[in-house]
């Protein structure tokens, strides 16, 4: 494909690719071509797919959202909704954060499948039972404010609500919730990282525990998680949510929001990313793993 | 002018998520239904596309363009994503749809939205095959290659009729909004 020109204007060439990138995306190749037109290609594109967005309105909007998947998003909205909660009832920096603007999922980067999951299966090996107090968190712990002795200006304070800690551990204790042991990858970034997750199917709940995950700067990069559904297809896992570890924090507790929901979660990962997250992870930094037995 | 469910949810406005789903669950399980490969993948995508929709509410701006064609580009273009990364099977019910979708009368798109009516004005301008093609593209998710085998045309003359047709439109939806600046 012929350079940028001067005046700006792709050639025929490059409208082609424009063209197939809004009406059936583009090839890994074809991608990084287009991007070398850098802002001129951007705007073609925002252009062209504002033609077949407006296109797409001129046909007849001909289905209503069946029973089902509109009970799914009112909860997804809901989750949502609490997702955006004030940050001061939570510690800093700790909770799943509220996702950026979508984030440009690279395209065609899904072709691993399970293999970044097996190479580490290794580590799995180690997989033991664990139990865990809900009285032992250390200082770190991501929670919400533990129960301060009784004001003395409120006669009946307020039920305090169960910290992170204590809900994962109500939930572990449940029989019917699945338990996984995070291992460390072989990434730099994994070094001395262990973890568990609980994860409750009939409520879609969860919670993610991390011992010696690096802290990170939320401006330079952020963890996100990721559920392995194995009723989905492998090669795309659900976005758990993105989050932070503080500084100085030697563990920490993260509730698990899953975008879609698990049907039958198979494995969790950590992977680094870019402030905000991902849609599609290039799994360039997978710091844990874990695959449910 | 009240502000749009876009606006409320990008300024925090709790039920204002909840109201989207009412006003574009419909637009977007259409959508949803005509480039996903079966009810499954389209319901996920559903799902994906709100969130996406949630997240994306700040960066909305009423001055280029409504809130329908802003919530259409998010679900086209997570669509197109996922159908690039499944099999190559065609959409779901794709004879089915062949027969039962196509462009609006254009007496009828302008009450759907302002870029619709422009979108179906530009169609008209377009030979019957050309429309064709961007049907089949664009409202049914063929690739240009099973576009091309479908009609027997070659793959050269789809590409060439697809880039005519989305030029003159963005040319068309240009100059629209072109002369509602000028006028603003």
């Amino acid at each position: 494909m012929s350079e940028p020109g001067s005046q700006g204007q792709p050639d025929d060439a490059t409208v082609d690719l424009l063209v197939k990138q809004v009406v059936e995306g583009l090839s890994p190749a074809e991608q990084r071509a287009l991007d070398a037109w850098g802002s001129v290609a951007g705007r073609f594109t925002r252009d062209f797919e504002r033609a077949a967005a407006a296109l797409s309105l001129a046909a007849p909007i001909d289905a209503q959202l069946p029973p089902g998947l509109r009970a799914r998003l009112e909860q997804g909205a809901a989750d949502y909704v609490a997702s955006l909660s004030p940050p001061a009832e939570r510690q800093p920096g700790a909770t799943p954060t509220p996702r950026q603007p979508v984030a440009t999922a690279p395209r065609g980067s899904g072709s691993a499948g399970w293999g970044w999951l097996a190479a580490a299966a290794c580590l799995l090996l180690a997989v033991l039972g664990w139990v865990r107090s809900p009285h032992t968190e250390s200082p770190a712990v991501l929670a919400v404010a533990p129960p301060s002795a009784s004001p003395p200006t409120a006669p009946t304070p307020e039920p305090t609500p169960p910290t992170p800690a204590q809900e994962l551990a109500e939930l572990a204790a449940k029989a019917d919730t699945v338990k996984v042991v995070l291992a460390a990858t072989k990434d730099p970034a994994a070094a001395g990282v262990s973890g568990n997750v609980v994860w409750d199917p009939a409520t879609q709940k969860g919670f993610v525990r991390f011992e010696g995950l690096t802290p990170n700067d939320p401006a330079v990069h952020q963890y996100q998680l990721w559920v392995f559904d194995a009723a989905r297809d492998k090669r795309y896992p659900v976005d758990g949510g993105v989050f932070n570890v503080p500084a100085n924090a030697s563990e920490v507790i993260i509730p698990i929001h899953a975008a879609l929901t698990i049907h039958k979660p198979a494995a969790f990962a950590v992977t680094v990313e870019k402030p905000g997250g991902v849609v599609v992870s290039a799994r360039d930094h997978v710091v844990a793993l874990g695959a449910a037995s | 002018m009240s502000p749009s469910v876009l606006q409320r949810i990008a300024s925090g406005e709790a039920a204002a998520v909840r109201e989207c789903i009412d006003e574009y669950g419909a637009l977007v399980w259409s959508l949803a239904r005509r480039l996903s490969r079966t009810p499954s993948d389209a319901e996920d995508a559903t799902q994906e596309i709100f969130l996406d929709i949630w997240r994306s509410a700040s960066r909305f701006d009423a001055t280029q363009g409504s809130d329908k064609v802003f919530i259409a580009m998010i679900a086209r273009r997570r669509l197109i994503d996922r159908l690039r990364k499944t099999t190559n099977e065609p959409p779901m019910d794709p004879v089915e749809a062949l027969e039962t979708v196509a462009w609006s009368d254009p007496g009828t798109a302008s009450e759907v939205s302002i870029e619709a009516e422009q979108a179906t004005r530009a169609l008209n301008e377009l030979r019957p095959e050309q429309r064709q093609v961007l049907e089949l593209g664009l409202l049914h998710g063929l690739s240009q290659s099973e576009i091309a085998a479908r009609l027997g045309m070659p793959l050269g003359t789809v590409k060439s009729f697809m880039r005519r047709g989305l030029i003159k439109l963005r040319e068309f939806l240009n100059v629209d909004a072109e002369s509602v600046s000028e006028r603003v």
